[in-house]
């Protein structure tokens, strides 16, 4: 016994590379030898997927991508499956970006969805406005006047030339807002410049960590729905039917986050152990 | 002084006044002046700032690398990433195109173009012959410089075919795939940035493992609700059998009974009494997984999600917004001189 309990304490103070290894292997693992858990949509993404589907063809839908590469596993997947949503229903897309990198992530999941897999028309079914810097001002300025903020989209064309921009001036004449977000500027600035203000309907998408600080806009029904980090994306896809990355990201997530829990679980016993002792001698 | 001193406070004070106006006062001028040209002076004023921030960080590791500081490798890395992208954006347009127009013998053209597209002659040609009467065929992946593109031009016209050159326009070039931003902003940004956010969950185990030890009672509710939320977000937490934890549940309260008692009747008293109860229990419920739904994991995530989360959140979102709007009244009263040295 007292060798077990030896062991424990060892183990307790355990080198972290071999920690780091653990946490590879089951990183990796399922990615090649994927489990197949299934999903359960939570009530906050039904939300968001009940909120899109109540939008008719032709309708207009304001999609913000606040991210970069560093945080895209978490939010690509919802930003794509979002558009698969919106496009499958004929919703004319306008996307705007409040970070730089935004831009580029935009552009990957257009090309992705809009051009490969719904063969939609650049300036008739979607359109990319591109990134301005000025975070809040930017939206408020959206909310003010559209053309004040953009005079050419992102491919250098000017908005008057572009024929789904008819009509389309401010915030107001959107149905729908969805801001793809990673921090600031993000989620909670578009709910206080832009959703909140102008009366527009808005769901969110944002990382795991944000989760807690957007959960209040959500309950008082400011955001309709949220997708919350990876899960939340995978949750999106099967709602739509349409597995993608978030799926298969799902099992080596679970498997990662099992692993983590027994770390800590085996941390607290051999803390406990190498207590008692000391308070023993 | 009067241009150092009270000018930016008198400055601040006026647009801090007619700002905050903007949202209480139903006058068309000041109502303009908010939603338009404010936003507008802070659009070109972020601009600029992020001129002012890319010369600090020059100037900054700059320092570093002169002064041959702690670390003035990493310094000098940045400066040459730096001075890489911005030669990339603004220097260098890195996206020139070759657009075929007319040909008189397919195949000889075919020859240069399937080495440009990487697929074979036959390949090559078919996309040739494809090509409408009068229409061009453009290759897809822009060359970085514009002697590239140009020696491709001559190939092909020398092969008899006729085709030009054509530069992105500058702005676009940024966004176009296959530009020499576009490339860095792919293959050196994107996994340098994703490789650096991964390295996270190696630490968070790590951290978890050393650090999150139930060493009093606000450290075991932070783990055990850290632990629940874990779970309970991802697939496999809806696995685990409320049941499960359950027994889990009658362990600990045998632990808590055993610290308070300190009597190993009472203790192995209320361990098989509560493990017999939840077993009876199971077997007339027939062990539903997700019953009793208030210790199935996704329930009970969502639980602490809606309820104790959102309550602390929302405390700590009111104290910021009291915090914002003292500060902005200290602003605009000029009682905060911070921003201009004092």
């Amino acid at each position: 016994m007292e060798k077990f309990l030896d062991f424990i304490v060892r183990a307790g103070s355990l080198d972290r590379r071999y920690i780091f290894i653990v946490i590879a292997l089951v990183v990796i693992l399922p990615l090649f030898f994927p489990l197949g858990l299934p999903i359960r949509p939570t009530s906050s993404s039904q939300d968001v997927y009940n909120t899109v589907e109540k939008l008719e063809a032709g309708d207009k839908a304001l999609v913000s991508f606040e991210y970069g590469p560093s945080t895209k596993p978490e939010i690509h997947p919802m930003a794509v499956a979002l558009l698969r949503h919106l496009f499958q229903k004929d919703v004319k897309v306008y996307i705007t970006c409040l970070w730089p990198d935004g831009q580029f992530m935009a552009m990957e999941a257009l090309e992705q969805v809009a051009d490969n897999q719904y063969n939609k028309v650049y300036g008739e079914d979607y359109v990319l406005l591109g990134y301005r810097p000025g975070a809040e001002a930017i939206i408020k300025g959206l909310v003010s006047n559209i053309r004040k903020v953009y005079t050419v989209d992102s491919r250098g064309d000017f908005l008057d030339d572009i024929p789904m921009m008819v009509d389309v001036n401010q915030v107001a004449d959107f149905d729908f807002l969805f801001s793809a977000s990673a921090g600031y500027p993000g989620t909670v600035e578009w709910v206080q410049y832009a959703a909140d203000p102008v009366g527009i309907t808005m769901s969110t998408g944002t990382t795991s960590i944000q989760v807690n600080e957007v959960m209040p806009y959500v309950q008082s029904g400011q955001i309709q729905g949220i997708l919350g980090g990876m899960p939340g994306a995978a949750e999106y896809e099967s709602l739509i039917g349409q597995a993608g990355i978030g799926t298969s990201g799902m099992d080596a997530q679970s498997v990662a986050h099992l692993v983590i829990v027994g770390f800590i679980i085996f941390g607290n016993i051999s803390f406990f152990v190498e207590r008692r002792r000391s308070k023993k001698y | 002084m009067f241009m150092k001193r009270q000018l930016p406070i008198a400055i601040a004070a006026t647009i801090g006044f007619l700002t905050l106006f903007g949202w209480f006062v139903d006058e068309p001028h000041i109502k303009s002046f908010v939603d338009d040209d404010a936003t507008q002076w802070f659009d070109i004023l972020a601009s600029f700032a992020m001129f002012l921030g890319a010369l600090n960080l020059l100037k900054m590791q700059a320092i570093k690398v002169i002064r041959k500081q702690k670390g003035w490798p990493y310094a000098a890395l940045a400066i040459l990433g730096f001075t890489f992208s911005f030669t990339a954006g603004f220097i260098l347009l890195g996206s020139y195109n070759v657009e075929i127009s007319q040909y008189d013998d397919p195949a000889k053209v075919a020859t240069v173009l399937a080495s440009e597209i990487n697929l074979d002659e036959k390949s090559a040609e078919n996309i040739l012959i494809a090509m409408p009467e009068g229409d061009t065929y453009i290759i897809d992946t822009p060359y970085f410089t514009k002697s590239g593109a140009d020696n491709v031009v001559e190939q092909i016209n020398a092969a008899g075919g006729t085709a030009n050159m054509r530069a992105t326009e500058w702005g676009s070039h940024i966004s176009t795939r296959g530009s020499l931003f576009n490339w860095m902003f792919r293959f050196i940004f994107t996994p340098l940035s994703a490789t650096m956010f991964a390295l996270l969950a190696f630490f968070v185990a790590s951290a978890s493992y050393r650090a999150f030890k139930i060493r009093n009672f606000e450290a075991t509710l932070l783990l055990i609700s850290g632990i629940i939320i874990m779970l309970g977000r991802v697939p496999i937490g809806g696995h685990i059998s409320a049941w499960f934890i359950l027994y889990i549940v009658v362990l600990a309260l045998s632990a808590g009974v055993n610290t308070w008692f300190k009597n190993r009747t009472y203790t192995l008293a209320s361990v098989v009494g509560g493990v017999l109860l939840v077993t009876i229990a199971g077997f007339i419920m027939g062990w539903p997984v997700d019953q009793p739904a208030i210790f199935y994991l996704p329930v009970l995530q969502d639980w602490i999600y809606n309820n104790p989360n959102v309550a602390g959140a929302r405390a700590i979102m009111i104290g910021i917004g009291l915090g914002i709007f003292a500060t902005s009244i200290r602003y605009i009263l000029g009682i905060e001189k911070s921003y201009i040295g004092e």
